[in-house]
């Protein structure tokens, strides 16, 4: 019996995607079927090169298909391509990013930062084209997160090209700052330097763009959710209830000005000690779990307090750099595979307030 | 984690020459007429920032003031550039639904409290 093509969507129709809730087939997921009498081949393209269950969709597709009778042999291909938020007026601004992410808290000092820094590299290690912009312009730290010595290169007609370290695209407020330099600005100037970070840097064709947001629900929170629909907020928080308190002020910013919030991260969740491998709860545990359940978000995942992500930002060496394959590490993998997941999800939701079609 | 509906705009385009006419995303049509929500206007010039008083005088207002250019702002709002040049207000689409003069909506409604985020 010859093989079809029919036969094969159908088999693969037993695929669901566990965040999307539908299978692979009506998804659009599946490309470029080719059939040549007993040898099978196709493409699964998913939504984000930062899909945890990738690896089992392509030996579920190869087990499925295999088992249609007259298939000799299966090649699958897997690729990806994030699907882009809709909106209309952000792609005159920043026309090939896809998708932008802040990252934000209420508090400061909670590691946003180090939370974005690391979130980047984990997208852009699984294959995203990322970007990072450093919009706290009063405490820029990202530079020497990121260990970026060079700053970018300024072309004429004001165009700024971005330094990448780690395969990530980096702007900052401390590439144009002497050292011990301050930033001392009323509002009108912040709003002058996020326009120019979005509008003024070459960042290209990009399929996430974190924002590491300065604390707090100021001027360049409400500018940025101003200047361009942002694809959703990512928040941070310690396990205390302080933290978590002052966390959902930042929370309601982002709902009052219709951007989505894509979940929550607790930072320096735990201490494992390194001797005796004892966990202690040093803020308490579990608060943004707790937290996110009754705010009815998505929970990303926990970061422990580690002291090697500490040494390994102070060095300007993300951890996920520096020793991928540790267990603080992993962590930040896990949140960036979720918060990848998350964009999708809502991207293929299609109810977006952010392409409200203007014909006035 | 989209917010309702009935707040989301599908279409902002023109009713006639000089009124604004938004279709919702829940089907709902809203027709504003133009002097109508330029006198809605929540800006600082336009409504006192602490007490909510209208500082406007609607007979500064022209009676053909229309809109020239409308903008979005984010995904919340849009901002509106009036042929009376001016363009400091943002019309947030919670407050413009809450504003939308149709009978079936006005009826029993008291004026929406202006609301500046």
């Amino acid at each position: 019996m010859a093989v079809t093509e029919i036969a094969v969507l159908d088999a693969l129709r037993k695929i669901e995607d566990p965040d999307l809730h539908q299978d692979i087939v009506t998804l659009g997921f599946v490309k470029n079927i080719s059939i040549d009498g007993g040898r099978v081949s196709f493409t699964i393209e998913m939504t984000t090169p930062a899909c945890p269950v990738r690896e089992k969709f392509k030996s579920d597709a190869q087990s499925i298909v295999s088992r249609i009778p007259g298939v000799a042999s299966v090649d699958v291909t897997m690729t990806a391509a994030v699907r882009p938020n809709r909106s209309e007026i952000k792609n005159q601004l920043i026309p090939g990013v896809l998708n932008v992410i802040p990252v934000a808290s209420g508090k400061g000092g909670v590691g946003k930062s180090t939370v974005s820094a690391n979130l980047a590299i984990a997208l852009a290690r699984m294959g995203a084209r990322v970007g990072l912009m450093d919009a706290d312009i009063y405490g820029p730290s990202i530079p020497m997160i990121m260990g970026v010595l060079q700053g970018p290169e300024i072309l004429e007609e004001r165009r700024i090209i971005p330094p990448v370290q780690y395969g990530v695209k980096v702007i900052s407020m401390g590439f144009f700052l002497q050292e011990n330099e301050a930033v001392i600005w009323r509002g009108p100037m912040l709003i002058q330097m996020i326009t120019q970070f979005l509008g003024d840097v070459e960042w290209g064709e990009l399929d996430y763009l974190v924002v590491d947001l300065p604390p707090g629900t100021g001027d360049v929170q409400l500018t940025l959710c101003q200047k361009i629909p942002l694809t959703g907020a990512v928040i941070v928080s310690t396990p205390q209830d302080v933290a978590l308190k002052i966390a959902q002020k930042a929370i309601v910013l982002f709902q009052k000005l219709k951007c989505p919030v894509l979940g929550l991260v607790e930072n320096m969740s735990h201490f494992v000690c390194r001797h005796c491998n004892e966990r202690d709860d040093v803020f308490g545990n579990g608060g943004a779990r707790r937290a996110a359940v009754d705010l009815d978000l998505p929970f990303l995942g926990e970061i422990p307090l580690a002291t090697e992500i500490r040494t390994a930002s102070d060095a300007g060496c993300p951890l996920l750099i520096a020793d991928p394959s540790s267990p603080s590490a992993k962590s930040f993998q896990h949140v960036a595979e979720n918060l990848a997941a998350q964009v999708s999800i809502l991207n293929m939701s299609g109810v977006s307030s952010g392409d409200v079609k203007i014909t006035f | 984690m989209n917010a309702d509906l009935a707040n989301i705009p599908q279409e902002i385009s023109r009713a006639n020459q000089h009124d604004i006419q938004i279709l919702w995303m829940d089907g709902h049509i809203s027709v504003f007429p133009a002097r109508s929500l330029r006198l809605d206007c929540a800006c600082a010039a336009c409504v006192h920032e602490m007490t909510g008083a209208r500082l406007l005088n609607p007979l500064s207002i022209p009676a053909d003031v229309h809109p020239q250019k409308i903008v979005p702002v984010g995904r919340y709002a849009i901002q509106i550039f009036w042929s009376d040049l001016h363009s400091t207000g943002i019309y947030t689409y919670d407050r413009l639904r809450a504003l939308c003069p149709c009978s079936r909506c006005s009826s029993g409604r008291a004026e929406a409290p202006p609301t500046r985020p």
